[in-house]
């Protein structure tokens, strides 16, 4: 007997059903909208939990800082300052009851490499607030970032542009810009070192701005300015930029910064320039330098600080606790331990910044990001008094163009140490700093 | 100790009677004073930086490695002469010293990181530059990062034609020129610059004839590391002791190289006077960032009409 197979009935295809693999229409949109409900409560319980997260877990505040690259002996003290101020504030119970975590990124004192890792600060870890760069090409990219972005940035450097036509609702400063120093100094400078000026400078955006500010204050009082001698950044002989110096200077006014500084003490003191003329500079140009290091080259140069150098010029329980704080010595600023000389003019930003915040953040309410509009505005018009946060002094962080108003201090180099000569009150600054910009108007 | 000729203040200033007054500029020197006086600083500075030239060249001409890290060598220079100044108290102990550690320092690196990359040309330059970054960071983590100043062993200005010139500068230049008289001596009228000249020209050949090849490329590499570390001593107490020091001399030296002819050496050696010479000049009548301009320009059309550089006739 012969076995047959078994007929087999043929199957309906999924084509026969009107789908194309299996699955019915109905069936797929039972699935999809299953599926789509599902994803749907998963998205907002997870959001509801990142809000949560947000909301309660620590405040993470970048720190956009120069570790490395031309800026790393400044940036080496802002790391310094924000970890010791993290560490303060942390101990005593943190930002409105919650942690306050510090993420820093390098900078790389370089433009590009800021703006990049700006956003790494802001997307990838999540920071809610920057203090930010001393190097003005890189908070000047920043900023731009930092806005689009919506997050409040405080840079730390000089460029006026920050807090002027770059600057955004966003953008905000505790120290002095090149306006500031420009009222602060130059007036002083032309009534007791000279009525001739000339400004001898990198060929970047910090030199051009202080000579643009200087050459206003100066012009304003009937004094002349020569012509500006803009160095290229990478010169290493100052010889053909120095030999322009016209002869009739009075004072010669030097922007510099880092290598260069030393390299323009240097051959300066060389050429016997300090005979003729006098030498008045502002305080980023001997950031992180001891003049003793510089084996007499700065002897006699006029400094304006943002920062006494010097604690018996600011003595109190404050700025003790500061420098105690830090590791610096009260005549040098000089680390213990170690041969490197504090950032004392700029990188107090870097603590206070973090103080500041703080004060919007509590005094606002601040919970999660939704919130930042209440940060900002009690950023506006923030007054800082002189205590442990505010170490540099009482200051008034002005509303309408986001500028710190502070004392500074003319100094003189003599025996190597930082001699105070004139104090310029945060109250006469303000008179003499009319503000140019109104950032506090514009749209969140 | 301040050292001030008065006799050369007298002798330098005579003859520039006639020429005073004529041409007056802004500050009281005349225009031609301040040519000149910038034309003999960039003969000064020239010579320096040739020296540091001369040392990337022969490395390149030798063993075809672009030396991306040949200025962070100079830097080493200038942290060893600081070191060994403060350590030792004397500058002329730094003098003698430094290149003798620079030539330890580069047959050692020759070894560990040259060699497994030599005649690679493009591995070589991701090689030196990871070493340039290491040694970079390496100098910033021991020393820190704050910039030094050396003093100059020789204090002390000279009237040059309208402005006081650092003696020591001079002392420098003199120094340069006989040090690059010396290794060009070396290089001719010894058996082992015979051999470095044999191995530039065939190492094949070279090889056949019983030449230590191997060795021969390591003593290179370390007489091209040696003449960095010697430009750093004497440059250390013109310019500044730090970590990134070497980064802004190395494309001076790139541009000497290349326009006196890869791998020349004498060319390598007139370039780097001829380009300091004619950055002077310029910068003396225009703006420096333009001068700088002028000099690129000038590398550009060297390399447009004569790709090999300027004085290529005796290239390798």
């Amino acid at each position: 007997m012969t076995k047959h197979p078994p007929k087999v009935r043929p199957k309906k295809t999924a084509s026969d059903k009107g789908t194309t693999s299996g699955v019915t229409r109905r069936s797929f949109l039972q699935v999809a909208l299953a599926g789509g409900t599902a994803a749907g409560a998963y998205i907002s319980l997870g959001r509801d939990m990142s809000a949560f997260a947000q909301a309660s877990g620590p405040i993470v505040i970048g720190h956009h800082c120069e570790l490395t690259g031309g800026f790393a002996s400044w940036g080496y003290w802002h790391n310094k300052c924000a970890l010791a101020a993290t560490k303060v504030i942390n101990e005593a119970g943190g930002i409105a009851g919650r942690k306050l975590e510090l993420v820093t990124e390098d900078t790389e004192s370089n433009p590009a490499a800021g703006a990049r890792k700006l956003r790494s600060l802001i997307q990838r870890s999540r920071a809610s607030f920057i203090t930010g760069s001393v190097h003005s090409g890189v908070m000047l990219a920043s900023i731009p970032v930092a806005s689009e972005m919506k997050t409040v940035y405080f840079s730390t450097g000089e460029a006026t542009e920050a807090t002027g036509e770059k600057g955004t609702r966003y953008s905000f400063r505790t120290g002095t810009d090149t306006y500031g120093l420009a009222a602060a100094g130059a007036p002083w400078a032309y009534e007791n070192l000279g009525k001739t000026w000339t400004i001898i400078s990198p060929d970047y955006a910090w030199g051009h701005s202080h000579y643009k500010e200087h050459k206003a204050v100066i012009e304003k009082l009937g004094g002349k300015v020569h012509e500006p001698i803009y160095v290229p950044l990478d010169a290493k002989d100052l010889v053909p930029y120095l030999a322009r110096i016209p002869e009739d200077t009075e004072v010669l006014f030097s922007v510099f910064f880092g290598a260069l500084s030393v390299a323009f003490y240097t051959q300066a003191k060389s050429m016997g320039l300090e005979k003729t003329m006098k030498m008045y500079s502002v305080s980023g140009t001997i950031e992180a330098i001891a003049p003793a290091d510089l084996k007499g080259a700065a002897e006699g140069v006029y400094i304006v600080e943002n920062f006494p150098r010097m604690l018996k010029y600011k003595d109190d329980e404050f700025h003790k606790e500061f420098i105690k704080q830090i590791g610096i010595d009260g005549v040098n600023a000089r680390e213990e331990g170690s041969d490197k000389v504090n950032a004392k003019s700029h990188s107090w930003q870097s603590w206070e910044n973090l103080f500041a915040l703080k004060q919007a953040i509590e005094g606002s309410g601040w919970k999660q990001k939704s919130d930042d509009q209440g940060v900002i505005e009690a950023l506006e018009g923030l007054q800082m008094a002189n205590s442990l946060g505010f170490p540099q002094g009482a200051k008034t962080l002005r509303k309408e163009d986001h500028s710190g108003m502070i004392d500074c201090y003319i100094s003189r180099i003599e025996n190597d140490e930082f001699h105070v000569k004139k104090t310029v009150a945060k109250e006469d600054m303000a008179s003499m700093l009319t503000p140019r910009y109104d950032f506090s108007k514009q749209e969140l | 100790m301040s050292i001030r000729v008065e006799l050369y203040r007298h002798l330098a200033a005579k003859p520039l009677l006639i020429v005073r007054g004529a041409l007056r500029s802004v500050g009281g020197v005349s225009v031609i004073e301040l040519v000149l006086a910038l034309a003999v600083n960039g003969l000064v500075w020239g010579l320096i930086i040739a020296l540091i030239a001369l040392g990337l060249s022969i490395i390149f001409g030798l063993l075809d490695i672009i030396n991306v890290a040949h200025g962070d060598f100079f830097m080493l220079g200038t942290v060893a002469a600081l070191t060994l100044t403060v350590a030792s108290g004397s500058y002329w102990i730094a003098l003698l010293l430094v290149p003798i550690i620079g030539f330890a320092v580069g047959i050692v690196l020759e070894r560990l990181v040259i060699r497994p990359t030599i005649r690679q040309a493009s591995l070589t330059i991701v090689t030196t530059f990871g070493l340039s970054m290491m040694l970079q960071e390496g100098v910033r983590a021991i020393y820190g990062a704050q910039p030094r100043r050396m003093e100059a062993p020789i204090e002390g200005t000279l009237p040059l034609f309208g402005i006081d010139y650092d003696v020591y500068r001079l002392f420098a230049a003199a120094f340069a020129a006989l040090c690059l008289i010396a290794f060009f001596a070396f290089l001719t009228r010894t058996k082992l610059g015979t051999w470095i000249r044999a191995v530039r020209h065939d190492p094949e050949t070279a090889t056949a004839l019983g030449v230590p090849v191997a060795r021969i490329c390591a003593i290179t590499f370390g007489l091209g590391t040696a003449m960095a570390f010697l430009g750093g001593v004497i440059a250390a107490p013109i310019t500044t002791v730090e970590f990134r020091t070497g980064v802004d001399i190395l494309p001076f030296c790139f541009m000497a190289v290349i326009i006196g002819g890869l791998g020349n050496l004498q060319g390598t050696v007139a370039a780097a006077v001829l380009l300091a010479v004619l950055e002077g000049l310029v910068t003396s009548v225009t703006d420096p960032t333009i001068a700088r301009i002028i000099s690129l320009a000038f590398m550009s059309v060297v390399l447009l009409v004569r790709p090999n550089g300027l004085f290529s006739g005796a290239t390798r």
